[in-house]
């Protein structure tokens, strides 16, 4: 079917997210308001107006009540999803890079990024009170200079620990309690781009800049698949459909800055479809003529959304073949 | 003759000092031994039954070999026979004359006139110069110099005539070389499936791989990290793949890929095989001064490995400068208005002279006869002149003057049966100093009938610019693109006998700049390479059906392998930065594989020697072909399937072992279930349906078209 183009963004897209139900799809760019629109028409609903800088991250409650966002403004902030008030602003030293509701909702991981002197940090801070928030972490790990900087973050099913996502292509796994690293996944060779979670939590994929992306156990840090494209991959997602379509969907592209002649046929700006289990890519979608930076599926596998460099997002639903197709086994 | 003197004697040389030293500890440890006499004066001479065992040359080689020899300075002594027989009274005025024709090679030190006993010189003389070098320049710049009609110089080196004195009076056969069994040079010709090899360079030029392509899936048959520098290259008939480096050439062959033979030319950037494989030509840029040896161009015996020939190179050298006739019996090059054809296995000049051309601007050899064609350039009131001659007799067979000639290209048929000179010729021609300007060009194909009687002539005329020719290698076809980007058009024409070239077919509005036949004819693929985005179109020129129209983003190369089954377009690392590929397309367009690889250079197919084949064989099999066909195809449809069940059981296999993995993902799922639901407030979020209670109706109001309705006031 034809896809509802988002146009609500003057730079660059740099993350979409779909609320737990899916009625709701939030997205930030490099420009500083952050939007939310109705998944099912494209009709903005409203934008979070306070950041000063680049929004490179966000992510909303399982109850949808609270929204995050973390600034190149050295801010994150904590936003009321219905009225698009910020109750909470936390000032950092550097930008905030990745942030992640716990399964409960009840604390927020983030990381912050190396820059002037400062290092990359994984901080924890309890929300249990969104309009009082402490903004002393209740765990603070320092990353670098022992690791390279943490450019994403997301919790474990049950509350237990984050999984950090590396500038080097490692993912580690911290305990929230003591802060300290229980397992290091080293399978990409470049920088984590994203990491999103199967829809029971169970399963983690990775995207990264050398080209592929990996499906992992969670519990244990275990390589399970790798599906190998052509290009950087900025982007990569589960279907929540995984036990009757085991699909995954890549978005990434050609980095501008790495090409002569930025054509989109020359960038493979698509977004790529690949069977989970086989690795075998089955299907292509075009449309964005930019690198894609983020790109999920809808809540309930029946759609995806992606977000691109060209600062456009556009919503896709399955047509009846999408279900038709089948691999021979 | 002078001896060089007045040495000095030098100081001990290192191995005296060595030698003394080692005889003189020998006897402290005697000393030693005698139990502490420490105040006795250590006696240094010999006991007496010390035997000096060892040699001069043992303790002092190194200065025995700077002792001055009786022959030292010899090697700057010429002997210049046939100078004219003169009394005392005339003496003086031949050894002017001798000085004034050598002394430009260096400065005389002594010269010495024999004579007899009536006083008269002998006719030969000795000349000394200041060194080896400017005596070894004047006997050869002045061996065989003309005096007069009765005087010709005759000039040898002195050392020369020891050296042809000491021939032994018996002749000893060299020893044979033992054979090296080299294996199956020619196995991959007996592969049951007659499936082709081809090379691959990639990794940036750090690895060449060679793999077979079988079907369904290629098979890697050697891969090498290193294997060369620079490229690699195939003999013609496939049997050698010479790869390059900074010492030379190393060649490859038999069923492991072994080196089989190496060519060591410091700095090769080039090399030529001769069309039967039997020498190999190499160039390098780097020359050693020193040498007195040309080095730029060397010919090697491919199976021996021996140096026949080398010779100087004019730089930059067009390649390849040697021109080989197809049964490697002659080559041939331009030097100074002259074609020089060489013969082998003498390697020497044929009929001991150059064939003189003034004005000649190329020539090419037949590939099938020994004929070689050459064009003049047009001079003042002279027309240009395209020749065919025979070799060896130097016959022209052959002749045609051509007017208003501003360039002529020429293409030979495969299979010799024609040439076809592509002519660029001028309207207007405006000299500037030394340049001459052409204005109005247009285009005339002359093509030679050489199989028919007095080789006639046609003529074709194109008035658009033509970007690319080429021959049909078998059959009588040929294939022309002309005209100005983007309103290009592809042309093929057929020879027939007695009459001009008819046009068989134009196909208008081509997106391509190069056109390709496969080796077998009547297929031909239209490619629109690199600036044209890889545009390919594949055409059956028996009926110029457009088989397929399609693709490859970017394309740099194609190739045809030898048996016209199969082409390769290559996306090559050299031409293009991302996406190096091959993809690789059965003869009539159909996608077979698309090959990414990392960094991808070159794909080169293995060549196959000609046919053994008679006609009448051949027609034979086309004849059955249908026979053979059906059990091909048999084979075929075995493989896919034996490979599709591969895959299908591979397939069953990781989706059984994912399905064991999920089911206890799953378990843990709900073992895990009381958890969550204590995190989240008890409330089930685990499926989108879980607590549809909880959902509230919202009004969602969609846009669903928009009228402009005029109202009247």
């Amino acid at each position: 079917m034809k896809p509802i183009m988002l146009q609500g963004h003057e730079r660059s897209i740099t993350q979409i997210k779909f609320n737990r139900e899916g009625d709701l799809l939030f997205s930030a760019s490099k420009d500083p308001k952050p939007n939310v629109w109705y998944s099912i028409n494209g009709e903005r609903l409203g934008s979070y107006d306070g950041h000063s800088g680049t929004v490179w991250c966000i992510d909303v409650k399982w109850d949808s009540s609270l929204f995050i966002s973390g600034s190149a403004d050295q801010t994150m902030r904590i936003w009321d999803v219905e009225t698009g008030t910020s109750n909470t602003t936390l000032e950092m030293k550097t930008s905030v890079r990745g942030v992640s509701f716990s399964y409960s909702g009840t604390m927020i991981a983030y990381t912050t990024d190396k820059m002037m002197g400062h290092n990359s940090e994984l901080n924890i801070i309890d929300v249990r009170e969104p309009n009082n928030v402490d903004s002393t972490p209740i765990m603070k790990t320092q990353v670098t200079p022992t690791y390279t900087k943490a450019l994403s973050v997301l919790w474990g099913p049950l509350d237990e620990y984050v999984v950090t996502g590396h500038e080097d292509g490692s993912i580690i796994k911290w305990d929230m309690r003591t802060g300290k690293e229980i397992q290091v996944g080293q399978e990409h060779s470049k920088q984590i781009k994203d990491m999103q979670l199967s829809h029971d939590g169970m399963m983690l994929i990775t995207a990264s800049k050398d080209t592929t992306a990996r499906l992992w156990d969670i519990s244990n840090l275990e390589a399970m698949k790798m599906y190998k494209t052509d290009r950087p991959v900025n982007s990569a997602a589960i279907s929540p459909l995984v036990d009757t379509y085991p699909h995954v969907v890549m978005g990434g592209g050609q980095e501008a800055m790495d090409v002569t002649t930025t054509s989109s046929r020359i960038g493979k700006f698509d977004a790529r479809f690949f069977h989970l289990v086989f690795e075998e890519e089955f299907a292509r979608v075009k449309g964005h003529f930019g690198p894609i930076n983020s790109i999920c599926f809808h809540p309930n596998g029946r759609g995806y959304a992606s977000g691109g460099e060209d600062g456009y997002v556009r919503v896709h639903v399955f047509d009846d073949a999408y279900y038709q197709f089948k691999f021979d086994f | 003759m002078r001896v060089q003197g007045g040495h000095t004697p030098p100081p001990l040389s290192q191995a005296a000092a060595a030698n003394m030293a080692k005889k003189n500890k020998a006897k402290l440890l005697d000393n030693e031994d005698d139990g502490g006499q420490e105040e006795e004066e250590p006696d240094f001479s010999d006991p007496e039954d010390f035997v000096d065992d060892i040699t001069d040359e043992e303790l002092l080689g190194d200065l025995l070999r700077q002792k001055p020899k009786e022959t030292d300075g010899v090697e700057s002594v010429i002997i210049v026979d046939g100078v004219p027989s003169v009394g005392a009274e005339r003496l003086d005025k031949l050894k002017n004359v001798v000085r004034k024709i050598f002394k430009e090679y260096g400065t005389l030190i002594n010269e010495f006139y024999p004579t007899n006993e009536e006083g008269k010189t002998k006719g030969y003389i000795f000349l000394e110069f200041k060194d080896r070098a400017a005596a070894e320049e004047a006997v050869r710049q002045r061996n065989n110099y003309k005096l007069d009609k009765q005087h010709t110089f005759l000039c040898n080196l002195f050392t020369d005539f020891e050296k042809y004195d000491n021939i032994p009076e018996e002749f000893v056969a060299p020893v044979p070389e033992p054979y090296k069994d080299l294996g199956n040079m020619s196995y991959y010709l007996l592969d049951e499936n007659c499936f082709d090899q081809f090379s691959i360079i990639f990794d940036g030029g750090t690895t060449t791989a060679i793999y077979l392509n079988a079907v369904p899936e290629a098979i890697e048959i050697a891969k090498r990290e290193r294997w060369t520098e620079t490229y690699v290259r195939w003999s013609p008939r496939g049997t050698y793949l010479a790869t390059f480096h900074g010492k030379g050439i190393a060649l490859w062959g038999g069923e492991e890929f072994r080196q089989v033979q190496k060519f060591s030319h410091s700095g090769v950037q080039f090399i030529d095989f001769s069309p039967c494989e039997k020498y190999i030509v190499s160039f390098s840029p780097h020359v050693d001064q020193r040498s007195e040896e040309p080095q730029s161009i060397i010919i090697w015996d491919t199976r021996s490995g021996q140096k026949k020939r080398a010779f100087n190179a004019e730089r930059p050298p067009i390649w390849p400068v040697f021109k080989w006739s197809s049964d490697d019996r002659y080559f041939a090059r331009i030097w100074e208005e002259c074609v020089s054809v060489y013969e082998t296995p003498s390697f020497g000049l044929l009929d001991k002279k150059s064939i003189k051309v003034a004005g000649i601007k190329d020539f090419s050899w037949s590939p099938t006869d020994n004929i070689l064609a050459y064009w003049i350039a047009e001079d003042k009131d002279v027309p240009a002149k395209v020749s065919l001659l025979s070799i060896p007799s130097r016959e022209e067979v052959r002749t045609k003057n051509l007017f208003n000639v501003a360039d002529c290209k020429m293409h030979w048929q495969k299979c010799g049966d024609y040439l076809c000179v592509k002519v660029a010729r001028y309207a207007k021609a405006k000299r500037e100093k030394t340049e001459v300007k052409y204005s109005g060009i247009y285009y005339n194909f002359e093509i030679f009938h050489m199989r028919e009687k007095g080789i006639p002539v046609d003529s074709l005329e194109i008035k658009e610019n033509i970007q690319a020719f080429a021959w049909e290698p078998v059959n009588n076809k040929f294939g022309i693109i002309s005209g100005e980007p983007p309103s290009v058009s592809v042309t093929f024409f057929q020879v027939n006998k007695g009459q001009a070239p008819t046009e068989l077919k134009k196909l208008e509005k081509r997106p391509c700049n190069n056109l390709f036949w496969s080796p077998q004819g009547q297929f031909v693929v239209l490619a629109g390479l690199r600036s044209m985005n890889g545009a390919l179109e594949f055409i059956d020129t028996k009926d110029f059906q457009v088989m397929m129209s399609t693709e490859h983003f970017m394309a740099t190369d194609i190739e045809w392998d030898p048996t016209g089954r199969y082409v390769a377009s290559c996306v090559s690392w050299w031409g293009h930065k991302v996406d190096n590929a091959y993809w690789l397309w059965s003869f009539q367009g159909k996608i077979l594989k698309r090959q990414t690889v990392d960094k991808f250079c070159q794909l080169l197919w293995r060549p196959r020697p000609p046919s053994l084949l008679s006609t009448q064989d051949i027609k034979d099999i086309k004849k059955n072909m249908k026979k053979y066909a059906a059990n091909f195809e048999v084979q075929d449809k075995m493989r896919y399937s034996k490979a599709s069940r591969e895959i299908i059981e591979k397939r069953q296999k990781q989706m059984q072992t994912f399905t064991e993995y999920r089911k206890k993902i799953i378990e843990q799922f709900e073992r895990d279930k009381e958890q969550r639901l204590r995190l989240r407030n008890g409330q089930d979020t685990d499926t989108l349906t879980s607590n549809e209670n909880d959902y509230e109706e919202e009004t969602v109001e969609f846009l669903v078209k928009k009228e402009t309705v005029l109202v009247e006031d």
